[in-house]
């Protein structure tokens, strides 16, 4: 159930309508718009049953909400959640006017490639630098990532470039670990429905990077949304990575109708990984620009200073021109749908 | 010259910056101390509670708690959402004590 303020609502009537709603056991939530004011309740509904909202004072309307997510659905907040990461000295948004860019490598391999990877993703345009700590590879077998000591790589490297840092936290005993280096904390699609890793996260108020499971419906994924919002952790932001189906000519299909849905569905940011979707460095320009055409917040783009020796994800890793290629010729799309590119995030001193 | 203005300037900064993080220390130290007085009182109560023959968990107390602590933060200049969570935590708290006996 939601509640519609009045315009010239008090901040007495709204504490009176929230004690009236919290008195019979249920939580609320308060999301403040610049035209109206929403209080979301969050409980039991049947329990309502009894308090008389519509002759509150102060309350313009009462609707339910029927979609099983509430938190995460779009009825819940009066505008559009912008998502904010990192501090002072290094930080991106997602979901307001301008498109932001995530980029860079798989994983973090050594500190001379993330350095390198780092600055040519920047020089471009990205705002943002990913790189991969703790890999969840389908074979065992296959290079897991360089833990630790990769994510004090990343820290570093977001010291001397100026660019926040988005990497994979794959497991619950990791979650402390990595939120002390990382600005935004990404699952990865075969975690995003690990319950207990989404609860931790909801802990940690840090900005979670969601990614839609492979297999994952919309409603699933803003279950998980759901999962982390409901723990106490409102920034999330999702990401569409394209999901399986029949077709074998691409490594995933990217669904491209989830942008426009997720944006109906929720008020949260969504972005896209043209990357992994298409699983093919030739397919990550056409499906950036797509996602942008579609409605999507950002990207984030896998860049490898030398796309042949990857140790991971090699076939799908842009070289560096070919980003900056990518990068110019997306400005027609972002301008196309009524937004910006952002400015680039210059080189700060080096101390 | 200036220089040395600026490196006096930074001195001072820092050891004000020492002084204010001593005293946040100590504030931090007082409110685990009022906490732990909050959660006896509580323990007590729910006793009492059950002394009485009543329910150990009243939403309408706990909404009225709560009402009370975002106008007692609004009032003092706090941003009441947070202040909300945190008293949400704290309510919680006492009434898990209350519940294990």
């Amino acid at each position: 159930m939601i509640i519609i303020t009045r315009a010239n609502v008090s901040d007495s009537e709204i504490d009176h309508i929230r004690e009236r709603i919290e008195s019979v056991g249920m939580r609320t939530h308060l999301s403040r718009g610049e035209s109206r004011t929403i209080i979301g309740c969050i409980g039991d509904e049947s329990l309502l049953q009894e308090v008389p909202l519509r002759s509150l004072p102060g309350v313009e309307s009462v609707m339910p909400v029927l979609k099983p997510y509430k938190l995460a659905s779009r009825e819940f907040a009066a505008d559009r959640t912008i998502v904010r990461v990192g501090g002072r000295d290094a930080n991106a948004s997602f979901g307001g006017s301008e498109i932001t860019v995530i980029a860079g490598p798989c994983s973090v391999e050594n500190r001379e490639m993330l350095r390198t990877s780092a600055k040519v993703v920047r020089d471009a345009g990205a705002r943002m630098l990913r790189g991969g700590a703790f890999k969840p590879r389908t074979s065992p077998y296959a290079f897991q990532g360089l833990g630790a000591e990769a994510l004090r790589m990343l820290a570093e490297t977001r010291a001397e470039t100026g660019l926040p840092i988005v990497t994979e936290v794959m497991d619950t005993r990791q979650v402390d670990l990595v939120a002390e280096h990382a600005d935004m904390m990404q699952v990865g699609a075969r975690n995003m429905q690990n319950f207990a890793l989404l609860a931790e996260l909801g802990r940690v108020r840090r900005p979670v990077l969601l990614k839609r499971g492979l297999s994952a419906t919309i409603k699933e994924l803003l279950m998980a949304a759901e999962y982390i919002m409901a723990n106490g952790n409102h920034d999330v932001v999702l990401c569409e990575r394209g999901i399986r189906t029949y077709e074998t000519a691409t490594r995933n299909t990217l669904d491209v109708a989830a942008i426009p849905v997720l944006k109906r569905e929720s008020h949260l940011p969504v972005i896209v990984d043209p990357s992994h979707a298409g699983g093919d460095a030739s397919l990550v320009a056409p499906l950036a620009f797509a996602a942008i055409a579609a409605g999507a917040d950002g990207l984030i783009v896998e860049v490898h200073p030398d796309p042949e020796c990857a140790l991971s994800d090699g076939d799908q890793s842009l070289a560096p021109s070919a980003f900056a290629t990518m990068m110019e010729q997306l400005d027609a799309f972002v301008v196309a749908t009524g937004r910006t590119m952002g400015a680039p995030v210059h080189a700060r001193a080096v101390a | 010259m200036s220089d040395m203005n600026d490196e006096k300037e930074n001195t001072a900064a820092l050891e004000e910056l020492a002084r204010c993080r001593a005293e946040i220390e100590r504030i931090d130290h007082e409110i685990i101390s009022l906490l732990a007085e909050r959660l006896v009182l509580g323990k007590r109560t729910g006793e009492l509670k059950r002394a009485a023959g009543l329910p150990i968990l009243d939403p309408t107390r706990e909404a009225a708690v709560i009402r009370r602590v975002t106008t007692a933060a609004r009032d003092a200049g706090l941003p009441a959402e947070p202040v909300r969570e945190v008293f949400w935590q704290i309510v919680g708290m006492s009434r898990r004590e209350q519940e294990a006996r």
